[in-house]
């Protein structure tokens, strides 16, 4: 998983803005249990994503609290998108190979 | 128990040399996300792993940056340097050995600094753009980092003696030349000034990840050889450049003194500087 912490957060984001909890929260959930990161490892990672301009994060509220939102860029969902492709084009290769 | 966790990783985040605006937001996120579930602080990770892994992510970032930077404001400080030296050919100076003393001591300065400049300036760059994972060994950022300061105060130094040397020639040259070389030697500095911030942040960044720190053939790519061997090598073919440069001008002695000069200055900075730079092991 570690080579692909990167894709697998611009995956979950593809969906809508969230917080740090609710990328490994949705990450979770999606993925029943199978990838589940020590949490706080998520954040140098969002900081490395937004710093290379595939998100941007603003400062909001919630639940009484101070909450940074992330969500996709336009550059984001244009890697998202060449990263799923290559994925599919790898799986199917090794799907090819191994069935 | 929250409470305690981020005192702990704002201790940590201090250590690894974290501080200011970027700490305030890692404990504000980290306390929000710890907030948000009763089981999360088991599932957070190490106050000092996650400190440490935030000071490696941004360590090399920064390193990469301050290096690239540095090579771009001494891009301008080697225009002025070249604008002043292709300009010194029609400025009607005297022979050197003329020259109030001040300006022949700054002769040596302005020949040897700017090659520091170059070199080191150059090889950090050619590290950042060769090693482009997330995370690097400490060691090889402190050698970016090393690289970077080194050419910056190369080039400051070069500079200062340029603007020396003009104010002592200025009786002995033309007005043009002087007045081009001051002013071009009084808007770099404060170019080189501004990109060494960059490097003085990256510098103050603490992580601790293991690994070596590589050497000159690890960014030349040429295969390996004994380091001494290589610099007496590239010693040897400066000192000839010098010395083909001098001689096709008619003048082979003053060349064969100044090419046994420029080989002997590059041998004695890889001596000192050598390890430092991260040249050799």
């Amino acid at each position: 998983m570690k080579g692909h912490v990167d894709f697998l957060l611009l995956a979950t984001l593809r969906e809508g803005p969230l917080h740090g909890y609710g990328v490994v929260d949705r990450l979770r959930g999606a993925s029943d249990g199978a990838f589940d990161l020590a949490e706080g490892t998520v954040y140098p990672a969002l900081y490395r994503l937004e710093a290379a301009g595939l998100l941007s994060s603003k400062w909001t509220t919630g639940g009484g609290r101070r909450r940074r939102v992330y969500q996709l860029t336009r550059r984001g969902r244009t890697e998202l998108a060449r990263e799923r492709k290559e994925w599919k084009a790898f799986s199917h290769a090794v799907e090819a190979v191994v069935t | 128990m929250i409470e305690e966790y981020l005192a702990e990783l704002s201790r940590e985040l201090g250590e690894v040399g974290i501080r200011g605006q970027l700490r305030r937001r890692v404990l504000a996120e980290s306390e929000d996300h710890l907030r948000s579930d009763a089981d999360a602080l088991e599932r957070f990770g190490s106050p000092a792993e996650l400190a440490n892994q935030f000071a490696a992510e941004l360590g090399a970032r920064s390193s990469r940056r301050a290096a690239v930077s540095a090579f771009a404001a001494l891009g301008a400080a080697g225009i002025v340097y070249a604008l002043s030296f292709v300009g010194a050919a029609f400025a009607g100076q005297p022979a050197p050995d003329t020259w109030p003393l001040l300006a022949q001591l700054m002769l040596p300065i302005v020949i040897v600094a700017p090659q520091v400049a170059f070199v080191t300036g150059a090889l950090g760059l050619v590290r950042t753009l060769r090693r482009r994972e997330h995370v690097l060994p400490s060691a090889e950022l402190a050698v970016i980092n090393r690289r970077t300061s080194v050419a910056l105060v190369s080039g400051f130094v070069t500079m200062a003696a340029l603007a020396i040397l003009a104010l002592e020639l200025r009786d002995v040259s033309a007005s043009w030349w002087v007045a081009v070389t001051i002013a071009g030697a009084s808007v770099a500095p404060p170019l080189l000034v501004l990109a060494g911030i960059p490097v003085v942040r990256a510098s103050r960044l603490r992580p601790q990840v293991a690994g070596d720190a590589g050497d000159l053939f690890d960014d030349i790519g040429l295969g390996r050889t004994d380091p001494w061997r290589f610099a007496c090598l590239v010693a040897g073919g400066v000192g000839l450049a010098v010395f083909l440069a001098a001689a096709v001008q008619g003048d082979p002695f003053d060349g064969a003194l100044n090419g046994v000069a420029e080989a002997l200055a590059c041998l004695g900075g890889f001596a000192v500087l050598g390890r430092y730079l991260g040249l050799r092991h």
